[in-house]
């Protein structure tokens, strides 16, 4: 019954409120953007910077579209863009109520009605419009006067209008035109009583006494129309007059209806997908399940609707509670997962960190979702990583791990999307490789293509030890070492630094050699650095540059940042083997270089970090060696080599070696 | 000019009016040879000046029925009037213009008895009066014609000899044409530009056409052709020279035109001879005016890609004719233009030159390289290293002693062949007539030695020749760069900042050409050559200098370690040469190179050479290598590390004592030396003391993440525990060089992506915990947001939304009044006309 209500109901707004439903249209859409345009916003304006406003509206388009096509390198996964609403289609969760549930009037109601324009922009709007009206009213009431005739006339055109408008509507459902009037009559039956606040109050206290009380369908019809207040135009929606009202339903519904549910399925807190599913071949499931798809669908309204991050960080918090229930509902769970992975890439750190733990939470509970999932945050995540700036780094950072997160759940499935993708950079850097043209060349120079490639590695660190990935790993290297190798020179020192720290990630992760130092000679190279100070102090940062500006290349800022990232990486990488027996051998060429630039440096500021790395390299040199003195087996002997390094580690005088090499890149900032 | 044209309008019988094209200026048309020619035969310039010259003026006056000075007078105030009213008159054709050369204004009937040029009408006036003149001169019989004709070449050349009458007369005639074209200006002028391109173009392609056809009987088309380039419309004249570039290509015969001489000259020849002989010479002439043309246009920007390609074109399908040393000239000075096409252009011509001299016998050769030697010399070695690469295609003859038999069986088979094209030149009479016989056999001896300078074939001895030549101009040039390399480096020494690379463009192909060429360095320049090496790759006496001083970059050094060592190599190794500093040079190198800024090939080429291919090192030395080689691998991609693994294990092969190395006794190396500690930055492998250090190198690099290295280094650790003698199961019979190029990026990149495999992974679901995100940023995901705050936000929300929907409402209801007030004024209208109507019908009915 209640099915059917609520598609009479849908129906009937079609009919008579067609203009409005467009408009309605036009708005939700406006809305959907509305989130991320703030979040993105807000890093705008730390940058100062209004020139990054287009691109952010394009990834915002791409973004709501869906659109892969429009994204630069073709990495990301195909989708399939088939919307399964079967289950949302048919009803919009309206329940019927019973009648003994009373509604009480509210004194108040008069001020309730004024308060809501306290802060309303659009108030004095209104107002003037309200006044014109009544003006444009009274011109026409003065035609009428005048000519009598002229009424009719009018009557006439009105109706005509009409009949046009259900022509135009009865050839879209013409099946359903017959019961139309019914639905008319049916629906207006209980719902036009004004919601009051006591009434809210006092069914909110029914039903945390006694779940099962009828009340719970009146509230929850209440919470479907508080959540589809200002969309929906059906008279329903406009029982809510108070703001007061409103806020009741909504926190009351969020906070309680996932206890209230859990005890009425009599289920407990670590239920899993299972369990659900056999559920719903019980009894009862029948009686509560339009509850729960109406609370869960209305909730997945209010998501797309809201605005605040603030309350969409609440509203998810309070929801995952209840994820456990969406799996009941596949295509439910997919508009969700496309909502909530909308807002995980929105700026908003709290934001973003709840949607993804709900993300999370639907995706290790619904494995079918799990395909969605990945490839949806994963084109989600190459759209956002397009533009680097100071002030997305942490996000984009962020988002990465995220997707680490999210791809190492089942770690089988994603090392297919993993070979795919690394494929696919493969590809292009061939592509590139070969022609050597601009274009091409543009398609790996680019942070799509280096964020991609960082997903991975770290993708890979994670998961490289519990599982054996070394086809991957050695994929992966060869992509790093062909960027590094393509891009040669001290423009490109930004996109070296980033591939070699990837490098030493790996290193670290796979307890594999390599030969790092290669690829920072250029950082480590001397150059003259061009006397005459520019004006402006433009700071350079490398996290947020692959290419270095042409002008900044011989200032000293460059320099510098130059020589500091190099000593990080460079004691990163004597980090990791600063107990292997032939560390001495690991830092001859480095230490040759690394004196070099000592004595050559005009700079002072840079000659401190510098000796100071030299010096500690040369005292772990001669703890190496003092140690590698007096053992007396050859270095053919793997075992003897690897207790050596858990000797040296053990020792109390070594111990703190490894310890400088974290400090260093610290202490230099 | 005009003398020279008018006179012979007498004195052509059987040949209509045509004349070689006298393009540019009369030095032009006089060339050397022509005036060395007359000096040689004065006699003839005597009976030139001796001709009958009231004869010819009678022809002249003949023509123009009308006394001689009346003429005259007549035609110079036309021309005075014309030229008034050509100042007045802005000019239209430069091609007609007043000083369009005489020749040019010439006319030319094609074959179908049309007048194609625009000062024609007189053409067709001297045609048709020559016409008449031949047929009176036919009477006077062949041997007449045939002195005749030798003479008409004299004479054509001999206008500065000539009487001022003859002057007077060419200009009225001149000026008579010049009427004539001045009424076929008006009518051009009307002719649009386009048609006039299309016209051209057809002309050009029916000429190129006959020509290609019938080359002999057309030969003074190109004349025409030649004219045509010098059109105004630089379209038309690049289809002109692109046109003669393909006429000249089927034309060009395939032996030299030579010039003749005096005797031949007074001899008697056949008409075929004559005709053959006026082919020859009016081919040339082209030719030579078709050279002149493109070496001036290569100056013009416009046109100088398309004349170095005709040249180019030119040379590459005829090194053997005439003018090449012209044509030689400029390709080899664009040799190192700055447009890369042009240079490429040259490049390659100069290099088939190179290797196909057959079609030149070396000739061609040695004249490039002389005038690339003399390039180099003239601008200091600051050339595009294209310049120089050339050398690189040349080829040499080992021994040529033993081509001389070959040369000589080819020799009579040519010889036979070119006496059966010259034969019947020479002496077409003799078939004929038996008086003519005994000429043939005086004939034959000056063709003897004619065809000696003619045919292609060299005797050896001056095969030989040329080659030394050849060679002793290369190795001039390769040490010019050389010595200016090093004056550089120097002076520059001092200089700071100036850019290594660019200061000196030609010493990388320079010294690739010495690696190549250097089993043919003579034995006396080896010991200045080596020593000049020395001093180029840097090497100081290591107290003194600074090695960055050297402004030769790593390469560059490396690459001259390499030529010293191919040249000591290919010399047996007989030379008593100290290459020690040549090692100590790589020993040093080997830590200054870097990725990317150097090339990584030529220092896999400096270890092939220097050490993998060497003998048996010093011991000494050899550890010094070794060690430093296991260093090097550490720090550089797997490509460079690869080709150092497989020199160490080369040198560890060679130098079994070196193996001692491998293994750690007590106290490091077993075998130490005179230096007990191992000094990593050494800058003498004698004083490095390598053999007391250990390679612990090698236990890192098994770790290395490319498996080909570590795989590698395991193998190599494998040798501590064979004997001296044994060596390990090979992995790769690569030489340092090969296995660079293997592992590089370029290859790796290039070679087809393996498809990698779906992994099997051992199935596994993660639980609950997180593997990337640290708890710390974990922090605050529960959002119990304050009671207040959230609150005001839920209001402030929902008073939003109330706000637009009553705004929605307002609006709805507003618009509609506003149109049913509009619609008001059309029910006034509706109204009126029907009103109107009632009162028309009304009107009708009544």
């Amino acid at each position: 019954m209640a099915k059917k209500l609520g598609k009479k109901a849908r129906k009937f707004a079609r009919k008579h409120l067609q203009s409005a439903a467009k408009r309605n249209r036009k708005q939700r859409s406006q809305f959907a953007r509305r989130p991320r345009r703030g979040g993105n916003g807000r890093g705008n304006e730390r940058d100062g910077d209004g020139d990054d406003e287009m691109p952010q509206r394009a990834i915002d388009n791409v973004m709501n579209n869906g659109d892969a096509a429009a994204l630069v390198n073709g990495l990301e996964f195909p989708e399939d863009e088939c919307e399964l609403n079967s289950d949302l289609s048919d009803s919009d969760g309206y329940l019927s109520e019973d009648s003994e549930c009373l509604y009480y009037s509210d004194s108040e109601d008069g001020n309730a009605v004024n308060d809501c324009f306290v802060q309303d922009g659009l108030d004095g709007e209104n107002d003037k419009m309200n006044t014109e009206i009544k003006k444009q009213k009274k011109k026409l009431n003065k035609l009428m006067d005048k000519d009598p005739e002229f009424a009719n006339y009018l009557e006439k055109w009105q109706s005509e209008l009409k009949s046009d408008g259900s022509k135009e509507d009865s050839d879209e459902d013409e099946m359903d035109s017959v019961d139309n009037d019914a639905d008319s009559s049916d629906e207006n039956l209980s719902n036009d009583k004004i919601l009051t606040r006591k009434t809210i109050s006092e069914w909110c206290q029914l039903v945390a006494k006694e779940p099962k009380a009828p009340s719970l369908r009146s509230l929850l019809n209440a919470y479907r129309d508080a959540c589809r207040f200002g969309v929906s135009k059906s008279p329903s929606v406009q029982r809510i007059q108070s703001t007061e009202v409103f806020h009741q339903i909504i926190t009351f519904v969020l906070s309680e209806a996932d206890n209230i549910f859990h005890a009425l399925l009599e289920i407990s807190d670590d239920v899993n997908k299972g369990k659900i599913m056999n559920l719903r071949s019980a009894k009862k499931w029948k009686t509560i399940e339009p509850l729960v798809k109406s609370y869960l669908q209305n909730s997945l309204d209010l998501l797309s609707q809201l605005t605040d991050n603030q309350i969409l960080a609440f509203v998810l918090t309070r929801l995952r509670a209840s994820a456990v229930l969406f799996s009941a509902y596949p295509s439910t769970s997919r508009r969700l997962l496309k909502i909530l992975i909308r807002l995980w890439a929105s700026g908003d750190h709290n934001l973003s960190l709840s949607s993804f733990l709900m993300i999370r939470e639907v995706a290790s509970l619904l494995p079918e979702c799990l395909d969605l999932c990945l490839n949806k945050s994963y084109n989600t995540y190459l759209a956002s990583s397009k533009l680097v700036n100071e002030g997305n780094i942490k996000h984009i950072d962020f988002l990465m791990d995220c997707l680490v997160e999210l791809y190492s759940l089942d770690v089988q499935k994603s090392c297919e999307r993993a070979t795919t993708s690394i494929g696919q950079l493969n590809a292009i850097l061939r592509q590139a490789c070969k022609t050597k043209e601009k274009e091409d060349l543009r398609k790996v120079d680019n942070w799509q293509y280096i964020n991609c490639v960082n997903l991975w590695v770290r993708f890979l660190c994670c998961n490289y030890k519990d599982y054996n990935m070394h086809p991957l790993l050695s994929s992966v290297v060869q992509i790093i070492r062909g960027v590094a190798h393509l891009f040669p020179g001290t423009r490109y020192l930004p996109l070296r630094l980033r591939l070699v720290q990837m490098l030493n990630e790996l290193s670290s992760c796979s307890q594999m050699f390599f030969p790092i130092p290669s690829l920072l000679f250029d950082c480590l190279e001397f150059r003259d650095t061009s006397q005459k100070e520019q004006g402006q102090k433009a700071k350079v940062n490398f996290s947020s540059l692959l290419k270095v500006p042409k002008n900044m290349l011989k200032s000293r800022d460059f320099h510098e940042e130059c020589i500091l990232s190099a000593i990080d990486v460079l004691s990163a990488h004597f980090a990791q083997w600063c107990y292997h027996v032939s560390f001495p051998e690991v830092a001859t060429i480095p230490l040759i270089l690394l004196k070099r630039l000592h004595e050559q440096t005009t700079i002072e500021s840079l000659r401190r970090p510098i000796k100071r790395l030299i010096d500690q390299v040369d005292e772990n040199k001669n703890i190496v060696e003092r140690k590698r003195d007096g053992v007396s087996f050859s270095p053919n002997d793997t075992t003897s080599v690897e207790s050596f390094v858990q000797d040296l580690q053990a020792e109390k005088s070594s111990a703190k070696i490894s310890q400088f090499y974290k400090i260093v890149p610290k202490k230099l900032r | 000019m005009g003398k020279s044209s008018s006179k012979k309008k007498k004195d052509k019988v059987i040949l209509p009016p045509q004349l070689p094209p006298e393009v540019d200026d009369d030095d032009v048309v006089v060339s050397d040879e022509d005036v060395e020619f007359f000096r040689g035969n004065e006699g003839h310039a005597r009976a030139l000046a001796t001709l009958d010259r009231k004869s010819i003026d009678s022809y002249v006056t003949r023509v123009a029925h009308h006394d001689e000075d009346e003429v005259e007078r007549l035609y110079e105030e036309r021309e005075r009037r014309r030229k008034a009213v050509e100042a007045l008159r802005p000019k239209n054709h430069d091609d007609d213009d007043f000083e369009v050369d005489r020749v040019d204004a010439l006319p030319v009937k094609t074959l179908q008895g049309e007048l194609v040029y625009n000062n024609a009408k007189k053409a067709r006036f001297d045609d048709s009066s020559n016409n008449v003149e031949s047929k009176s001169e036919d009477k006077v019989g062949n041997s007449k014609q045939t002195i005749q004709k030798g003479e008409r070449k004299e004479k054509s050349k001999s206008k500065k000899g000539d009487g001022k009458l003859q002057n007077v007369q060419a200009q009225t005639e001149a000026s008579n044409g010049k009427l004539q074209s001045k009424v076929l200006e008006e009518v051009k002028e009307e002719l649009s530009a386009e048609e006039l391109f299309e016209k051209k173009k057809a002309q050009l392609a029916e000429i190129g056409m006959s020509m290609l056809e019938d080359p002999e009987s057309h030969i003074r088309s190109l004349n025409d052709m030649l004219n045509i380039c010098n059109d105004k419309d630089q379209k038309v004249v690049k289809l002109g020279l692109m046109s003669l570039l393909a006429v000249f290509r089927d034309i060009i015969p395939s032996y030299r035109i030579r010039q003749l001489t005096e005797k031949e000259l007074t001899v008697e020849v056949s008409k075929d001879v004559k005709k053959m002989r006026y082919y020859e010479y009016t081919l040339l002439r082209s030719y030579k005016a078709y050279l002149q043309k493109l070496i001036s246009l290569e100056k013009q920007p416009n046109f100088s890609a398309l004349a170095v390609r005709c040249m180019c074109t030119l040379l590459d399908t005829a090194p053997h004719f005439n003018f090449r040393e012209s044509i030689l000239a400029s390709v080899a000075r664009n040799l190192s233009s700055p447009d890369d096409a042009v240079r490429k252009m040259c490049c390659e011509t100069i290099r088939s030159l190179f290797v196909d001299e057959g079609k030149h016998r070396g000739e061609a050769t040695i004249e490039a390289v002389r005038l690339i030697a003399d390039h180099v010399k003239l601008n200091d070695c600051q050339l595009h290293p294209d310049s120089i690469e050339v050398f690189l295609s040349l080829r040499f003859d080992d021994d040529l002693g033993k081509d001389d038999r070959e040369e000589e069986k080819g020799k009579p088979k040519k010889n036979k062949r070119r006496q059966n094209q010259e034969v019947p030149k020479q002496l077409p009479v003799s078939d004929n007539k038996k008086a003519k016989q005994e000429l043939i056999s005086k004939a034959r001896e000056e063709v003897d030695a004619e065809l000696r300078s003619v045919s292609f074939t060299l005797d050896p001895k001056e095969r030989r020749r040329i080659q030394k030549e050849t060679l002793s101009a290369l190795f001039e040039t390769y040490f010019r760069i050389l010595k200016h390399s090093m004056s550089i480096s120097n002076s520059r020494g001092k200089v700071i900042n100036v850019s290594p690379d660019g200061s000196h463009p030609l010493l990388a192909p320079c010294l690739e050409g010495l690696g190549k060429f250097s089993h043919l360095i003579d034995l006396d320049f080896m010991g200045e050559l080596v020593a000049c090496l020395k001093k180029l790759s840097g090497y100081t006496d290591h107290h003194s200098g600074i090695v960055h001083d050297n402004t030769l970059n790593v390469s560059e050094r490396l690459q001259c370690c390499i030529v010293a060592f191919k040249v000591w190599r290919s010399n047996l190794e007989a030379l008593n040469v100290d290459l020690q500093d040549f090692f100590v040079q790589l020993f040093n190198l080997i830590l200054e190179y870097w990725p990317d800024r150097d090339r990584g090939e030529v220092l896999a080429d400096a270890l092939k050479t220097l050490l993998w291919e060497g003998k048996q090192q010093d011991m000494i030395r050899a550890a010094a290598f070794i060690k430093r080689l296991a260093t090097f691998a550490l720090s550089f991609g797997s490509a460079e590390a690869m080709a150092a693994l497989i020199t160490l294990k080369h040198l560890l092969q060679k130098n079994s004592k070196c193996r001692n190395m491998l293994e750690n006794d007590s106290g490091g190396g077993s075998l130490s030396c005179l230096v007990a500690k191992y000094d990593p930055e050494a800058k003498d492998p004698y004083l490095s003391g390598g053999l007391a250090s250990v390679l612990w190198e090698l236990s890192l690099l098994q770790k290395h993440y490319d498996s080909s290295v570590s795989s590698m280094a395991s193998n190599i650790l494998s040798m501590a525990n064979l004997n001296p003698t044994q060596n390990p199961v090979p992995i790769s019979n690569a030489n340092p060089l090969e296995a660079y190029r293997d592992l590089s990026m370029e290859r790796k990149l290039s070679k087809p992506a393996n498809k990698l495999l779906p992994l099997n992974c051992r199935k596994k679901r993660r639980g609950k915990e997180f593997v990337a995100l640290s708890p710390a940023a974990l922090e605050g995901s529960d959002c119990v947001a304050g009671g207040d705050e959230l609150k005001e936000k839920l209001k402030n929300h929902f008073a939003v939304l109330r706000g637009i929907s009553e705004n929605e409402r307002l609006r709805a209801e507003l618009n509609h009044t506003l149109s049913s007030i509009n619609l008001y004024k059309e029910y006034k209208k509706q109204k009126k006309s029907r009103k109107s109507k009632a009162v028309k019908k009304k009107v009708s009915r009544a």
